[in-house]
């Protein structure tokens, strides 16, 4: 690569490796291989974080992730999580409707984990 | 009235608790109340993590923290399980060679019972660069008064917990002891040692 190539891929490097040739194009091809890697580390991480914003939003209604799945899979739902995710976020009726065939479709869900929580402000103040 | 006596209580600690409580930007965030009376230290504070790092809402993102503040009370009362009263050390290294100090929970509880649950929350948090600001979100106070009178407070229901039934050996030896501190009351020695040697035929 001649060195105008490098220059503009180091915009934004830390210290030297943006200014000189020789850092610089160290720096450049490590953040290649980074890039590279990444690339596919982006559809786990992502799956992640649907997961954990699904196992959220369904442990609000009291069934955990792995129980709310298998309910949908029973029911034959094959909604992915990327978008159960953002019905969790943002259709929060449409989410508990879900929630509500998986527990009918999986009957070991009963109360999981606690039951909704109850607005308790005089009983705490001195 | 009743919260402004109780929030003059305890006019030395006002500062620390309402300490940086600008710095917080959002205030969409609920307030969360625990009562550690009676709680377990460790499985207290693992709620306590998961509610301050946002992880019970679906709008969770790691790159931002947003979970809600958390007001632990009766911090003086939480239990630990074992021998752990007097066998759990925390222990720290001043940098100086030779000089790793140690302090057992009996007596941090006695010097300050806050510490205990601070300690415990802050190791579960995850160690990157909102650590500190989560640190922020978390005020304890080892009874149960607290400035915060005037917010929109929410108690926190703990999960039911599955408590694991007494080992065998502790179990007798918890019923020997109970028997024994009944028979002190009534006070009889030669009953003591017959105790025992039924205990023995028992167990042999």
């Amino acid at each position: 690569m001649n060195k105008k190539k490098i220059f503009k891929l180091a915009k934004g490097f830390r210290g030297r490796a943006k200014n000189c040739i020789r850092i610089a194009r160290e720096r450049v091809e490590k953040a290649l291989q980074y890039s590279y890697r990444d690339r596919r580390n982006k559809k786990r991480d992502m799956r992640s974080l649907w997961i954990q914003r699904i196992n959220a939003g369904t442990r609000q209604h009291g069934v955990n992730y792995g129980n709310f799945m298998h309910g949908l899979m029973k029911e034959n739902i094959q909604l992915n999580r990327k978008v159960l995710s953002e019905i969790s976020m943002h259709e929060p009726y449409s989410f508990k409707a879900l929630v509500d065939i998986s527990r009918d479709a999986f009957p070991g869900n009963k109360n999981v984990v606690h039951p909704p929580r109850k607005v308790d402000i005089s009983a705490l103040n001195v | 009235m009743a919260s402004q006596a109780a929030s003059s209580a305890f006019n030395g600690n006002m500062k620390k608790a309402l300490a940086g409580l600008k710095r917080i930007n959002l205030d969409g965030l609920r307030w969360r109340v625990f009562d550690a009376k009676g709680q377990v230290l460790g499985r207290l504070a693992s709620q306590i993590s998961t509610v301050i790092q946002g992880k019970d809402k679906p709008t969770y993102a790691p790159y931002r923290d947003d979970g809600d503040m958390c007001i632990v009370l009766n911090a003086k009362d939480v239990h630990v399980t074992g021998k752990k009263m007097t066998d759990k050390f925390y222990r720290w290294h001043t940098g100086y060679i030779g000089h790793l100090k140690e302090r057992s929970l009996k007596d941090q509880m006695a010097k300050d019972p806050t510490e205990v649950i601070r300690k415990a929350v802050l190791r579960m948090l995850p160690r990157n660069k909102l650590r500190d600001d989560r640190d922020l979100k978390l005020r304890i106070f080892p009874d149960s008064e607290h400035p915060f009178g005037d917010r929109p407070l929410e108690a926190y229901v703990m999960p039911p917990r599955r408590v694991r039934e007494m080992q065998p050996r502790a179990r007798r030896a918890m019923i020997r002891a109970q028997k024994k501190a009944e028979q002190q009351e009534q006070g009889g020695n030669d009953k003591r040692k017959g105790k025992k040697r039924e205990v023995e035929a028992e167990l042999t």
